[in-house]
C-alpha cells in the first residue's frame, strides 16, 4: 500500500492496486506515477525505484523492462519500443502489449491503436520465412500481380495469411524501394528481383 | 581518432587523407546499394576482396564498397578508377578477369554496356543513361564509402559546415537559402527558405529540424539511396538547417523498411560525434546540436508533416488541421522545421558554391536539380538527377533509352498517389513544380513512373485509389467515405459492371474531396482519378460501353486463348498452370478450359511460342477438336 497524491486535482488516497509504475487517480483519472519507498532525494521522479523494482521482475515482465529501460520508460519511444519486440518475436503478443502499457505508463488503449495503426507490427504468430511482395506502381506495371497469384498457388495461401506449418506468411507491400528491379519480392531481409512466374518457384524452394 | 576542434582542424585532417591517397592508384568500387545487393553485389564484393588478397595486391589496388549509383536495373555495377570504366551486371565468376584487366590496364568489353547502336561503352560519364544527367546531388555516391566519414572529408565534405559556423551568420545562411529559391523536394515544393525564417522568428524553445524520410510513395527510391549512399551530406545540411534556425535538436524519421539506410545513418552520426562534428560545441564553434533516429513503421500517411510528428512522440501518426504551421508549432508543440532528404542535402551545395550557382541551374521558378526514379517499362531504369526544366521525352528516351520491348509509349505517371498520368502529347513539356502542376499532376517526390500500351488506364486509377483507401487514416469523411466509394464504382468499370452515369459522379466526388479533406492525402487522392479520365476517357467508355478492356488487363474483361496454328504442344504452359485448366498432351494442340481459368496470365508469361493470346471485347475462337496435332509436326 502506498499513499499517492495526484498532481492533477490534488486528491490523496491510499493506492493497493498491483502496479508498480503507475496508478489512476480515482477522482479525475489523472495518471500518477508511484513513487518507491526509497524516492531520491532529489525529487528525480522515482527512477531509484524503478531500477531497484525491475531487479524483482521476471517473466515476461523482465523482458518487457530490459527494453522499456533501455529506451529509458519514455513514452515517445512507444513506436520504436514496439519497433523493438517485432523485431526481434516476429509479432508482438497480447502480454507484452498490456505489460508495456504498464511499464511506460501509457493507456493499453494507446497502445494498441498504435500497434494496429502501423503496417509494421503484427499481433498474430507469424510463419518462420515471411514473404513480402511489392505491390507498388512500378512493380505492378512490371508484373507484380502475376507474381502474386503464383505464390499463392505454391504456397496455397492467399496474401495476408500463413500456411498452417507456421513455415510462410505472404504478404504484400507497397513499396520495396526497389523499383528498377521489378517485380520485387523480400523473403526475411533478403531481396529477390526481375522475378518472372519461371523463377519464382526457385526463390520459395530455397526456404523450404 | 580526436576531435576536431576548429576549422583549421578539419582542414589539415582533409589534407592528412588526401596526402594518404594517389589519385591514380587503382580504384574498384563495388555498388552496394540495396538494388545491386538484390542481383548479388555481397557476392561479387567477397569475391573481388578475396581476389585482390590472394594475389596480394593489397597495396596496389583498393576496393571500395559505395551506395547506389543509380543504374540500377544494371546492377551489380562495379566501376574501376581512374580510368572510370562501369561493368555491368558483373557475377562473382567475372572476378578474377576484372583484377586481371585491372592489373594490366585492360578493359573487358564482355561485360560493358551495350548502347542503343549496340556499340560498347566503357567510360561510365560516356553511357547516355549518365551523360544527360547533372548529377550534383546524387553524384558523390559512387565515390564515397556511406560507411566512411574521411571519404567524404576528402571529398570537401563538412567544409559547407564549416564555411556556415565560422563565415556567416544564421541569418546570413538563412539569406543565402532564400536567395537559392530552394523548394522542397518531398512534394509540395514549399520554399525551404521561408519555412526556415518561419521557424526561426517562432516563440518557443527548443526548435527541432527533422529529416522525412519516410518515402511512402510506391515506385519512388531516391530519398533511401541518398541516405544509404551518403548520410554524411544530409547530416550535414540538417547541422547547417539547424544553426540557421537555432534548433539544438534534431530527428532523422526513417521507415523501417529501410534497414540499410537507418544502418548507415547512425554510424554517421556516430563518426561525426567522434569527429566533433555533431554534438556539443562542434569544431570548437560553440554550437551544440544533437540528432536522434527515429524509424517508422510502415503507414504511408505518416509521412506528412503533421502526422510524422505525432510519430515522432510516439502516438498514431494522423494528420491534423494546420491552421498553425508545424514550423510554429509541431513536436510538442515547438518550432519544427521538417524538410525531405533531398532538399538537405541540396543546403551544403548551396553553402559551399553560392545561391548564385544554385540559381543558374534550372527554370525561372525551380531552382536546381531533381532526382528521379525513372521506372516501369523503360529500358534503362534507375535514378536520374536532371536540372529542372527537361523535357520528359528528354528523360525517357535519351535516358531512360526508351520502352522496354519495343512497344509504344502510353503515359508516365509522376508525383505517386497524389500525382497523375501525363500522356504522349505533352512530353515535350518542361518539368518543373509548375508545369507539371498545371497538367494536373504534380513532382511529388520524384517517383516517374512509364506505362506502355499494356498498362491500362483504368486499373491503375483503381489501383491509385485502391492503395489510398488503405493507406488513409479515416479521420476526416471525405477522404474515408470518398475513396471507400470512388474504388468501389471503379470497381465496378473494371469488372464490366459500369454505367455511363459513373464518370459523372467520379468527378463530382473527386471535386468534394479536393475541396474538403483534412490534409494533402485526400485533397489530391482524386488526381489520379482525374488525369485518366481527363486524358484517357475513351478507355473508360470502352470499359463501360463495350465491355472492353483495350490494355487487356481487366481479369472480367479478358480471356485467354491458345492460337492453334502456333501452339507446338511442348506443355510448358500445362505444367504451369495453376488451377489446371490448359488440356491437351504429347503432340496434341493445348486448350484452356474458360470455365477453370483464373486468368492468372501464367501461361501467357511462359509460352515461348507466342501462342497464347489475350483477347477482350470479342468471343473466344473455339478450339480444335482433341487430338489434332501441332502444325509442325502434321
Ligand atoms: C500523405 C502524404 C505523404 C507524404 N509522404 C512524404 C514522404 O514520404 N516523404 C517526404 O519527404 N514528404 C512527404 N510528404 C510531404 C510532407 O508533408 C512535407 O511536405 C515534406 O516532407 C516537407 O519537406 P520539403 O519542404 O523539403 O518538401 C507527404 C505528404 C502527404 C500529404
Ligand atoms: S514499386 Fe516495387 S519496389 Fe518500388
Ligand atoms: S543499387 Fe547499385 S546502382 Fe542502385
Amino acid at each position: 500500500m502506498v499513499e499517492l497524491g495526484c498532481h492533477h486535482c490534488g486528491y490523496r488516497w491510499n493506492y493497493r492496486g498491483e502496479s508498480a509504475f503507475y496508478a489512476t487517480c480515482p477522482r479525475c483519472h489523472y495518471k500518477v506515477r508511484i513513487p518507491n519507498q526509497k524516492v531520491d532525494q532529489t525529487g528525480e521522479l522515482g527512477k531509484i525505484g524503478l531500477e531497484e523494482h525491475s531487479k524483482n521482475l521476471t517473466g515476461i515482465a523482465k523482458i518487457v523492462n530490459t527494453v522499456v529501460s533501455q529506451f529509458g520508460y519514455d513514452e515517445n519511444m512507444l513506436i520504436q519500443i514496439l519497433l523493438t519486440f517485432q523485431k526481434n518475436f516476429g509479432w508482438i503478443p497480447r502480454e507484452v502489449l498490456s505489460e508495456v502499457s504498464k511499464q511506460l505508463g501509457v493507456p493499453l488503449t494507446r497502445v494498441y491503436q498504435v500497434a494496429t495503426f502501423y503496417k509494421a507490427f503484427s499481433l498474430a504468430p507469424v510463419g518462420k520465412h515471411k514473404i513480402r511482395v511489392c505491390m507498388g506502381t512500378s512493380c505492378k506495371v512490371r508484373g507484380a500481380p502475376v507474381i502474386l497469384e503464383r505464390l499463392e498457388g505454391l504456397l496455397g495461401i492467399k496474401a495476408g495469411e500463413t500456411t498452417p506449418d507456421l513455415r510462410f506468411t505472404l504478404e504484400t507491400v507497397n513499396c520495396l524501394g526497389c523499383c528498377a528491379l521489378g517485380p520485387v519480392v523480400v523473403v526475411d531481409g533478403d531481396y529477390w528481383g526481375n522475378l518472372t512466374v519461371r523463377n519464382v518457384e526457385k526463390v520459395v524452394r530455397s526456404y523450404r | 581518432m580526436p576531435r576536431l576542434n576548429s576549422r583549421a582542424d578539419l582542414e589539415e585532417l582533409r589534407k592528412e587523407i588526401l596526402a594518404k591517397r594517389d589519385p591514380n592508384k587503382p580504384r574498384i568500387t563495388v555498388c552496394s546499394g540495396t538494388a545491386c545487393s538484390a542481383s548479388g553485389a555481397r557476392q561479387v564484393a567477397v569475391a573481388l576482396e578475396e581476389e585482390i588478397r590472394k594475389r596480394g595486391l593489397d597495396a596496389e589496388v583498393e576496393l571500395k564498397k559505395t551506395g547506389c549509383h543509380g543504374f540500377c536495373e544494371k546492377g551489380p555495377l562495379v566501376v574501376v578508377y581512374p580510368q572510370e570504366i562501369c561493368y555491368v551486371r558483373v557475377r562473382p565468376e567475372d572476378v578474377p578477369e576484372i583484377v586481371q584487366s585491372v592489373k594490366e590496364n585492360r578493359i573487358i568489353s564482355r561485360l560493358l554496356y551495350v548502347g542503343p547502336g549496340k556499340e560498347r561503352i566503357s567510360r561510365e560519364s560516356e553511357i547516355p543513361f549518365y551523360k544527360y544527367q547533372k548529377r550534383i546531388v546524387f553524384g558523390l555516391n559512387r565515390q564515397v564509402d556511406p560507411k566512411s566519414i574521411e571519404d567524404y572529408i576528402a571529398s570537401g565534405g563538412y567544409g559547407a559546415l564549416a564555411k556556415a559556423l565560422f563565415e556567416m551568420s544564421p541569418e546570413q545562411v538563412l539569406e543565402e537559402i532564400k536567395k537559392a529559391d530552394l523548394r522542397g523536394r518531398g512534394g509540395g515544393g514549399f520554399p525551404a527558405g521561408k519555412k526556415w525564417e518561419t521557424a526561426r522568428n517562432a516563440l518557443g524553445e527548443p526548435k527541432y529540424v527533422i529529416v522525412n524520410c519516410d518515402e511512402g510513395d510506391p515506385g519512388a527510391y531516391m530519398d533511401r539511396s541518398l541516405m544509404e549512399g551518403n548520410p554524411h551530406r544530409v547530416l550535414e545540411g540538417l547541422i547547417i538547417g539547424a544553426y540557421a534556425i537555432g534548433a539544438r535538436e534534431g530527428f532523422i524519421y526513417v521507415r523501417e523498411e529501410y534497414p540499410l539506410a537507418v544502418e548507415n545513418v547512425k554510424v554517421a552520426i556516430k563518426q561525426a560525434e567522434e569527429y566533433g562534428l555533431l554534438g556539443e560545441n562542434i569544431l570548437g564553434s560553440g554550437f551544440d546540436f544533437h540528432v536522434r533516429v527515429h524509424r517508422g513503421a510502415g503507414a504511408f500517411v505518416s509521412g506528412e508533416s503533421t502526422a510524422l510528428m505525432n510519430a515522432i512522440e510516439g502516438r498514431v501518426g494522423e494528420p491534423r488541421m494546420k491552421y498553425i504551421h508545424t514550423a510554429v508549432s509541431g513536436i510538442k508543440g515547438k518550432p519544427s522545421c521538417l524538410n525531405n532528404v533531398e532538399t538537405w542535402a541540396n543546403v551544403p551545395l548551396i553553402i559551399e558554391h553560392g545561391a548564385d550557382w544554385f540559381r543558374s541551374i534550372g527554370t525561372e521558378k525551380s531552382k536546381g536539380t531533381k532526382i528521379f526514379s525513372l521506372v516501369g517499362k523503360v529500358n534503362d531504369t534507375g535514378l536520374v538527377e536532371v536540372p529542372m526544366g527537361i523535357t520528359l521525352r528528354d528523360i525517357i528516351y535519351k535516358i531512360g533509352g526508351g520502352i522496354k520491348g519495343g512497344k509504344k509509349f502510353k503515359a508516365v505517371q509522376t508525383g505517386g498517389p497524389s500525382g497523375g498520368v501525363i500522356p504522349e502529347e505533352y512530353l515535350d513539356t518542361p518539368v518543373d513544380f509548375d508545369r507539371l502542376v498545371e497538367l494536373g499532376s504534380m513532382m511529388g517526390s520524384g517517383g516517374m513512373i512509364v506505362m506502355d500500351e499494356d498498362t491500362c488506364m483504368v486499373d491503375i486509377a483503381r489501383f491509385f485509389v485502391g492503395f489510398l483507401l488503405e493507406e488513409s487514416c479515416g479521420k476526416c469523411v471525405p477522404c474515408r467515405e470518398g475513396l471507400r466509394v470512388l474504388h468501389s464504382i471503379l470497381t465496378d468499370i473494371c469488372e464490366g459492371r459500369g454505367r455511363d452515369e459513373d464518370l459523372k459522379l467520379i468527378e463530382e466526388i473527386a471535386e468534394t474531396m479536393k475541396e474538403t479533406s483534412l490534409c494533402a492525402l485526400g485533397t489530391t487522392a482524386a488526381n489520379p482519378v482525374l488525369t485518366t479520365l481527363k486524358y484517357f476517357r475513351s478507355e473508360y467508355e470502352a470499359h463501360i460501353r463495350e465491355r472492353r478492356c483495350p490494355a487487356k488487363v481487366c481479369k472480367s474483361l479478358i480471356a485467354y486463348y491458345i492460337d492453334p496454328e502456333a501452339c507446338q504442344a511442348c506443355g510448358a504452359c500445362l505444367k504451369n498452370c495453376p488451377v489446371g485448366a490448359v488440356e491437351g498432351g504429347e503432340d496434341e494442340i493445348h486448350r484452356i478450359d474458360q470455365d477453370k481459368c483464373t486468368k492468372c496470365g501464367t501461361c501467357y508469361e511462359v509460352c515461348a511460342f507466342n501462342a497464347v493470346k489475350k483477347i477482350s471485347g470479342e468471343p473466344v475462337p473455339p478450339s480444335p477438336p482433341r487430338g489434332t496435332r501441332p502444325r509442325a509436326k502434321r
